[in-house]
Formats: structure tokens, sequence, C-alpha cells
């Protein structure tokens, strides 16, 4: 019997949907975007300058100031202390190298596949990578205690004739981290330049004028120069996502080299990545709701159709990070060893399990109740409530793996309860500045890259295809 | 002969802009004495003109070459100038070495693809260029040589194929 299509009772929203709902289908003028752009830059309230003073207040007192008492003082100021002598400045390095891995994967990953909804909001994501590994890096510092002697982890000759042990995962951690940090303040740069270009041609006078001439090089858009730069940015694309991959990979190595009970394991490496996109994703979210809410004529820009797509992009991870915690979890669970099960059991059962349910419950039941829906995934707020508490539930995932899991060792002698001290001052204080880079730099450079949203404007186009239109998208790079 | 002028021809879309490169083709002007200046990059087929030659990739490929002989001088030379026995670890490991060669090629290309970019495009350049602001608001402009005594045949056929502006232009500071 054949089978008869029956029309729905109530069609489904997107069969209605206007195409030009979509930035890419509802084109201004390039003059236009420019001067929205720039207007945004330089439209500030009293507002802004409020939250930026008390957190530049924040930031000298939680960050400069308990700092120097920490250096003055020594580690005793933290609460590290036999056997937890990692605790949470290792704990933020964790969390902010995470964070930093969302713009190379939407500015390079979502480059080479051509995934067009990406255009408006690359840069945005580059600067989180930037601002996010300037504040991992401080957390290495903050960790190193003595941080005069930084020296000696380079590769020059000291008087002790020692050179670095380049064998060591905390070398490798090193450069892997230097070399992230240097490629992706190149990647960020790069593309930024067209735009700096733009600031400098709609610029009169003044300090500005003289910042963008100087950070616009010289740049004009002559055949040679798109060509030398789109060269190098189509090099960082594909050359930066191994570097992204190894960065957490070494990262999630410095815990499972050491034969620990709760650390060694050979799942560590990817299971980190998955976990630092997923961090970083939600932290996305999070940044384009601020951008939106906060920035003039930026919701031209950003539109719900980019919070759809991050938040399927968030969905898709979590479901990837379960399934490599449960890896995790499963293998050490069956093999029965004696010491991993205790390290199981005191996270599931000891006096800090509560963190255990809440990092479940933030990383896993909140985004896959929230982000099977696309209504849900395109309002806004909502997305960024489920990216906020994404990000509670995987700070918590590295402090049960750091503070939390070194606590159980071979030495029931030793264990104590790890508990923050100086640490979190500290910690508010790398947020605190975070947030501030963040503010300065969304009225000193453009954070919509407005010459790739022209060019992906210019390469689509509406087609009428039976009885609607469709969209077509021209290879024009 | 008479002298050479630079013109600059402004175009609000790529297409009479494609033509403008022909008419100027067409006149006798070789490639070499005309450029496109764009807000968006346009490829080299779309205007009919040559693809500009590059050497980024080259200086990078340069660059990966160098980081990896660092890195391998990091792992294996630091060690034997330096040895550092670590309990029941060989001097000379090669999976170590993997790791840090690998870093170091990845920032040597990368590193130097930047650092190419700006050698070849000549860049940082504050000197007077010849340019209009209007590029950045999304027009075409394209800039070229031609003798001054035929600079009204030029303005005329460009005109012609849809340039708004033909007109003379010096170098000015950005």
């Amino acid at each position: 019997m054949a089978s008869i299509a029956k029309p729905l009772a109530r069609p489904h929203a997107e069969e209605h949907e206007d195409p030009r709902e979509h930035l890419m289908h509802d084109p201004l003028p390039r003059g236009q975007m420019n001067a929205m752009v720039m207007e945004a830059m330089h439209t500030t309230s009293p507002a802004f300058w409020a939250v930026t003073g008390v957190l530049t207040l924040i930031v000298l007192f939680a960050l400069g100031y308990e700092w120097y008492i920490l250096i003055m003082q020594g580690q005793g100021m933290a609460g590290v202390t036999r056997p937890d002598y990692w605790g949470v400045f290792l704990v933020n390095t964790v969390f902010w190298i995470g964070i930093s891995h969302a713009g190379t994967f939407i500015s390079a990953i979502l480059r080479v596949l051509k995934v067009e909804s990406r255009r408006p909001f690359t840069r945005a994501a580059e600067l989180m990578t930037t601002f996010g590994l300037v504040q991992a890096g401080l957390s290495v510092f903050m960790h190193l205690g003595r941080v005069w002697l930084t020296y000696w982890m380079f590769p020059i000759p000291n008087e002790r004739r020692i050179w670095p042990d380049f064998h060591s995962p905390l070398m490798w951690d090193l450069m892997a981290i230097t070399t992230y940090l240097l490629c992706s303040t190149m990647y960020l740069i790069l593309p930024l330049i067209p735009d700096l270009a733009m600031a400098r041609d709609r610029t009169q006078g003044g300090w500005l004028k003289v910042f963008y001439k100087t950070l616009a090089i010289g740049f004009r858009g002559t055949e040679g120069e798109w060509k030398n730069l789109t060269t190098a940015m189509n090099i960082f694309a594909f050359a930066i996502i191994p570097v992204m991959f190894s960065v957490h990979t070494i990262v999630s190595w410095d815990f499972a080299m050491a034969s620990r009970p709760g650390w060694s394991s050979t799942v560590f490496g990817p299971y980190f990545v998955i976990g630092a996109l997923h961090s970083g994703m939600a932290a996305v979210a999070i940044v384009l709701f601020l951008l939106r809410s906060t920035m003039k004529h930026y919701k031209y820009f950003i539109r719900p159709e980019h919070f759809n797509t991050m938040g399927m992009l968030m969905l898709m991870v979590s479901m990837a990070w379960a399934y490599f915690y449960f890896n995790d979890y499963l293998v050490p669970w069956y093999g029965g060893d004696v010491w991993d099960k205790l390290v199981q059991e005191y996270t599931e059962k000891g006096p800090v399990a509560y963190l255990w349910y809440i990092m479940l419950f933030c990383n896993i039941v909140v985004p896959w109740s929230l982000l099977w829906n696309k209504k849900w995934r395109q309002t806004p707020w909502l997305l960024a409530i489920a990216g906020l508490l994404i990000n509670v539930g995987m700070y918590l995932e590295r402090y049960i793996i750091i503070p939390v899991g070194v606590t159980i060792n071979r030495m029931p002698f030793t264990w104590r309860q790890y508990e923050p001290r100086i640490e979190v001052p500290m910690t508010i204080g790398t947020f605190a500045l975070f947030l501030l880079l963040y503010m300065l730099a969304s009225r000193l450079i453009p954070l919509i890259p407005v010459w790739e949203v022209q060019e992906g404007q210019e390469a689509h186009m509406l087609r009428k295809f039976g009885r609607t239109e469709v969209s077509t998208l021209s290879d024009l790079e | 002969m008479s002298e050479a002028i630079t013109l600059l021809a402004m175009f609000k879309d790529i297409e009479p802009a494609s033509e403008g490169v022909e008419k100027l083709q067409q006149l006798g002007v070789s490639d070499d004495d005309m450029n496109v200046i764009s807000g968006i990059p346009v490829k080299h087929t779309i205007l009919g003109r040559p693809s500009a030659i590059t050497y980024v990739s080259r200086i990078g490929l340069f660059g990966a070459i160098l980081g990896m002989f660092l890195g391998i001088f990091f792992i294996y030379g630091i060690p034997y100038l330096y040895p550092l026995l670590v309990g029941g670890q060989p001097i000379f490991p090669v999976p170590q070495g993997f790791i840090i060669t690998f870093e170091m090629t990845m920032l040597g290309l990368m590193g130097f693809s930047f650092i190419g970019m700006f050698i070849d495009s000549g860049f940082p350049s504050y000197t007077p260029k010849e340019y209009t602001p209007e590029v950045s608001d999304g027009k075409i402009a394209l800039l070229f040589s031609c003798p001054s005594s035929e600079q009204e045949k030029f303005i005329d056929a460009l005109k012609n194929v849809g340039a708004e502006s033909v007109a003379p232009v010096e170098a000015r500071h950005l």
C-alpha cells in the first residue's frame, strides 16, 4: 500500500522561516556596517565606566596586592600543603586554557569547514583565547611562587650549568602554552588588520588616529596584500588546530604521566581536550549574549541563528564530554584497583561529594535538557545561563581532578582536606582581569570582523527553487 | 614620449571593476602597471588578473624547518651538553622528542608565516601611498599608470564601463 503524506496539523516553525532573518541574507552597505561597528566601539555609558572602575579595583586588590602578599610571605599563604601541593592556581590554569580553546575552535575549525555562521563572532572568540591564555599564564606564575626564578625554565645556560629538563611534562607544558599563546595572538592579529585599516580610515585625528594608523601597518587592500594575508590565515587555520589539541593533551599529561590513583589514565588527553571545548563553547555563548546586550547595533550582527549554532555545538560537545568522562570513570571502577576505588569513593561519598553531583548536573543535565530545543537554543539569555552553569560544572571538574583527586594517595597518613585561602581572591582577580581586558578591547578594536561579514554576504544569494526561496553559496574564496 | 601619470578609478561593484580591468588591458596597460584595491579579498580570476605571487608559504616552510631543528636541539642537544640523569629515563628518548619537536615546528611555521606576511607585503609601512578611504567602505579602486597625454582617453573609457570617478591620485599619508 502506497504511503500518503499527510499535512501536519501545526506546521513546524522553521518551515515558515524568513531567510532574511539570517545575517548573510540581510546585507547592509559596507559603509553602514563600518559606521555601526565604529559607533558601538565609541559609545560608552556611565555604567560601562562604573563596571570598568570596579573591575580595576578588584584587579588591583585581588590580583596585584594579594599576589604581592603571596610573593613576600611565601606559598604558606595559600592552602597548599602536603599532600595537596597542587591547588586552585592549577585549577585556574587548566580552566583558562580550556576557555582559550573556543577561539581556535570557532575561528580555525569552523573556517576550515566553511561554517558560514561563524563569521560575525570569530574575533570575539579569538579574543577570548588570547585573554584566557593570559590568565592561564598568570595562574602558572602564581603557582610557581618564586616567580623571579622563572628563567630557570628557559633554555639559557645558568650558573649551575643545569639546563631545563625537556623530558619533563612540565617543560612540554611551557613549550605548548607559549606556542599556543604566541600563535593564537598572531592569529587574532591577522584578520584584524583590515578592520584596523577601516578604523584608521574612519577616525579623524587624535590619539586614536595614531593608534589605528600604527596598528593598521599601512594596509590598503591591494591584491598582493590580500593574497599574503589570506595565505597566512589559511596556514594558521590549518596549523593551529593540531596545536590546540596538543596544548590541552599536554596539560592532561601533567597529571596522567604521574603514577597517582585517579590521574594515571590513557584517556586523559582527549578527555581534557573535549572538556576544554565544553567550557570554551559555553563561554562564547556568555560573551555573545553580553556583547549583543551591551554593544550598540550588535543585534544586527549577532542573531538568534548564531546562538542556535553555538547551542548545537554545546550540546554535541557535552555529549562527547559525557562519553569521555564515563570512559575515564568506568575503567578504574571495573579494574578494581584499591587506590582507584578509594579516589572514586572519596569523590562520590566524601565531604566534597556535593561538588561531584553539581558538576554532573551542570555538565550533563543542563545542556541535555535545555539545548535540544531549537527555540530555546535561539534564546540568548537562556543559552548564556546554560553557558554559565556549564562553566561552573567545568570549573568543578578541574577542582575535583586536582586538589580533591590529589588528597587520596598511596600514603593514607598524609590525607588531608584541601582548603583554598589566598587562592580565592586571586581567582576572583583573574576573572576580573579577563573581563576588564575584554571590556577595554571592546572599545579599542572592532569586535566584529566587518570584512569577513561582507565577504560572506557577497557569497550568499537567495534563489527561487520551486515555490520557495533557498539559500545558495558561491565559492568566492 | 609623455610622462606617466597615476590614475585612480573608483567602482561601486565587482562587475564594473572587472570590466574596467579588461578595458585597461585592451588599451595596452600591462598587468604590472595596474593594481586593484578592495575592502574584501577578491580572487584574481574574478577580476581577470594574474595571480599575485606570494612567498608567505615558502617563508613559513623555512620557519617550520628551522623550528624543527631547534626542537631537536632542545630535546637532544641540551641533554648532550648537560646530561641530567633522571632515574631510569634515557638521555635521548624518542617519544618525548616528538612533542618538543612538534611544538617548535608549529611555532616556526606560524611565526615565520606571520613575519613572512609582513615582509612580503612591505609592512609596516607608514610612507605616503595612493589610496582612498572609500575602499574600506566597500568600493573597488583601480590604480593604474598611463601616459599623461592620453589621460582623457583612459578616463572616458573607464567611465563608459561604469567607473564612478577617475582622477589623478597622489600618494598621501594614510
